[in-house]
């Protein structure tokens, strides 16, 4: 047991909290572990590694969320360098939902100290359950057009490896989009998850973006969230160096594995566990919000 | 049209391996930082290489929404220059608050 932390007392934070080499190895681990998740199932590993931070090692939940969080943008840059040049990743409309999305993060990490922490508790409750059910029900629609149908200023034109076809497709209901993908980065910041859970659903069931276009998208634009709101998470003291170093190189590397295995057809299985395992942790938060 | 694509991909790729050096500088920062952190806990060397790792961790979304902006203008995409430097403009924000506290 690590003891509680007065949150407010950033010199108390950073001496309760001293990195040891077990410390080490046990964040590290759970960071390989995420980012192996991560790399399968096509989610951050974030939902997994905040309540391993705060519920098996005692870190305040505002502490966890935003180690979490160096780990999204290690994980953002990861796959951004994997699917650059692809055209899979839709600049455009990924900026243009980043501006709603960065002013997202921007309010939460400012609005964070208001909001005590059962309130967060009770969001990522929220947030998780929603998850775990998208996890189940996940739809994969196919928004393709005839290659010779003009994609207009948004949309997109790439070439698929899987079909062997080239695949176009045009952008619709911005204003969806933006509201969500606004959402999508409030809830970021407050909580220390990627956020893709969000923004990937949006971009393809809502926005007209074929799933690979859409995960390839949400993936560079996680970490321009996160790090919207990262600096001032860093300036309050929530940000331990020790076990944010260990959990981003865990993540790293479980991510790099996680790519090596790829298969992400076979994770069915994977994902059905995965739901429920997430399932339980929102379960978990929700009596943490009446204690 | 195709060659608009082929060079904007070609942009994108060397953006990729932009990231990846990013990413290995942070990695190796922050793995010398927890060692120098085991090996002489009260020294002053491993926070300050954690720090670096951290801040080079940060700086590498940073500099792809600023490679964005010039791949932009190369391009003489004016809008989108001017909505990815509110991307911009938002994240400095952040960084601004974040020293001023």
């Amino acid at each position: 047991m690590l003891g509680h932390a007065i949150e407010s007392d950033r010199q108390f934070l950073f001496n309760a909290f001293v990195i040891t080499p077990h410390l080490i190895a046990a964040v590290m681990s759970a960071g390989v572990v995420a980012g192996m998740l991560g790399a399968l199932l096509g989610l951050g590993g974030g939902v997994f590694l905040v309540p391993f931070l705060n519920l098996a090692l005692g870190l305040p939940f505002k502490v966890a969320g935003a180690i979490s969080l160096m780990t999204v943008v290690a994980t953002s840059s990861a796959v951004s360098a994997r699917t650059a040049g692809r055209n899979l990743i839709n600049l455009r409309l990924g900026m243009l939902l980043e501006v709603a999305s960065a002013a997202g993060g921007l309010v939460a990490a400012l609005t964070l100290h208001l909001f005590p922490e059962r309130m967060l508790y009770g969001l990522f409750a929220l947030v998780t359950a929603v998850i775990s059910g998208m996890m189940l029900t996940r739809l994969d629609r196919r928004n393709v057009l005839d290659a010779r149908v003009d994609p207009g200023r948004l949309g997109g034109r790439y070439y698929d490896d899987e079909s062997g076809r080239e695949v176009v497709y045009r952008v619709k209901r911005l204003p969806i989009g933006m509201s969500v993908s606004w959402l999508a980065g409030y809830v970021s910041g407050a909580l220390g998850i990627g956020g893709g859970i969000l923004k990937v659903p949006t971009l393809n069931l809502w926005c007209g973006v074929p799933l690979r276009a859409a995960a390839a998208t949400s993936g560079l634009m996680i970490g321009v969230t996160a790090v919207a709101s990262i600096p001032i998470h860093y300036a309050n003291g929530y940000i331990l160096p020790g076990h944010a170093a260990s959990a981003v190189l865990g993540v790293l590397l479980g991510s790099q594995a996680g790519f090596w295995f790829g298969d992400r057809a076979r994770a069915r299985w994977l994902k059905l566990l995965m739901a429920c395992l997430l399932f339980s942790v929102s379960m978990l938060y929700l009596v943490k919000v009446r204690l | 049209m195709t060659n608009e694509f082929e060079a904007f991909a070609r942009l994108e790729r060397q953006l990729g391996r932009l990231l990846l050096i990013g990413l290995t500088t942070a990695s190796a920062l922050l793995s010398l930082g927890l060692a120098a952190q085991i090996a002489a806990p009260a020294g002053r060397a491993s926070g300050t290489l954690l720090t670096m790792g951290l801040v080079t961790l940060m700086a590498t979304p940073m500099l792809r929404v600023v490679a964005s902006i010039v791949e932009y203008a190369r391009m003489r995409e004016w809008f989108f220059v001017l909505i990815t430097l509110v991307v911009l403009a938002e994240l400095t924000v952040s960084v601004v608050v974040a020293l001023r506290r």
